[in-house]
């Protein structure tokens, strides 16, 4: 029980584990935390947004909610120039956000891990410490852009966003075939980036809870400061690289009357 | 020579040191010159403190690299 010297390592699992099966369809215990984190969040951001208003809100999580939302929505007005178009597409990167952030920040609790475990596996696994989860993020935000693009600029003017320039030249193809292969490197990277950001945090405060041996509760607590820092520069990150993929996608270079209009 | 024959060197363990170590040096490289000319810009201009959220998307882009190289020491065995 208090073994100092412990026979087998730190337990470390890159990939979720298989909870139950549903018909034919896996369940990994990083979709069911995912499933609760949802539920949670949506619960949450309801009752918080009942208590804001616009006299000044009371308490410590609707002020706390409310900066956060005016913090993404002032970026989102810098970025893309005006405020009517941030009206439109500020709730869906806030949502994206708040997404990010209280899966990154609920994995941190100890109810996830080893702690309770079904079976073999453990029975919870924060969602953005699994490849699909923030794969299939990356894929909705990255989805939303080419549709909000499409959306501001028409079907035509996107697609000569990729290909711009004169079309009898046969670089502009090249040009913009690495375009299009861009967009699926940024698909990646903002996946690679999330995950590998919460899992490798997962793995450190295992490591070090670990050495701690019969301290390891004590030994991990920097780690764990640490990542309640680095899940919210994540979510962060994570929202600033798709709103500047969105600004891009949707400049031209000729609106520059736009850029001048002051938040 | 009978004696080191039967032993077999797991040579995927001087792989993950070289992997970590290197992988890490260019990420650290990276964030050290992202802090000095932040600094440089501070010193020169204080007005640009404002870009302190910006440096830090730059040090999140710039880790990346180095948290590929940590997670791929978990393919070598």
């Amino acid at each position: 029980m208090f073994n100092i010297l412990a026979a087998s390592g730190p337990q470390i699992a890159i990939a979720p584990e298989e909870l139950f099966q549903i018909g034919d369809v896996m369940i990994t215990n990083s979709m069911l935390y995912g499933w609760v984190v949802a539920v949670f969040m949506i619960v949450f951001l309801f009752i918080i947004s009942r208590k804001i208003t616009v006299m000044g809100s009371k308490g410590f999580f609707p002020r706390a909610v409310e900066a956060l939302t005016e913090f993404i929505y002032d970026f989102v007005v810098n970025s893309l120039g005006s405020r009517e178009r941030a009206r439109k597409y500020a709730p869906f990167f806030t949502a994206l956000f708040f997404f990010a952030l209280i899966n990154n920040w609920m994995g941190l609790l100890p109810i996830v891990g080893h702690g309770i475990t079904y079976g073999e596996a453990p029975l919870l696994r924060p969602f953005t410490a699994d490849f699909n989860g923030t794969l299939s993020m990356a894929l909705v935000a990255m989805v939303l852009v080419q549709v909000f693009a499409i959306r501001e600029s028409g079907a035509v003017g996107h697609i000569r966003h990729f290909f711009a320039g004169n079309l009898l030249n046969p670089l502009t193809y090249v040009i913009g075939l690495s375009e299009v292969f861009t967009e699926f490197t940024r698909l990646f990277s903002l996946g690679l980036r999330l995950f590998l950001n919460v899992v490798i945090g997962e793995i450190l405060i295992a490591i070090f809870a670990y050495l701690g041996g019969i301290f390891g509760f004590a030994s991990a607590v920097p780690f764990t400061l640490v990542e309640v820092f680095v899940g919210l520069l994540q979510a962060y990150i994570f929202v600033l690289l798709t709103v500047s993929y969105l600004s891009m996608a949707i400049s031209h270079g000729d609106d520059h009357e736009e850029a001048a209009v002051k938040s | 020579m009978e004696l080191f024959a039967s032993e077999t060197i797991n040579t995927g363990v001087i792989a993950k040191g070289i992997l970590v170590g290197f992988g890490g040096m260019g990420p650290a490289i990276a964030i050290g010159l992202l802090g000095s000319s932040y600094m440089n810009a501070v010193s020169r201009n204080p007005e640009s403190s404002k870009f302190l959220g910006q440096l830090f998307v730059f040090v999140g882009m710039a880790e990346l690299f180095g948290l590929i190289a940590f997670a791929s020491i978990f393919i070598i065995s």
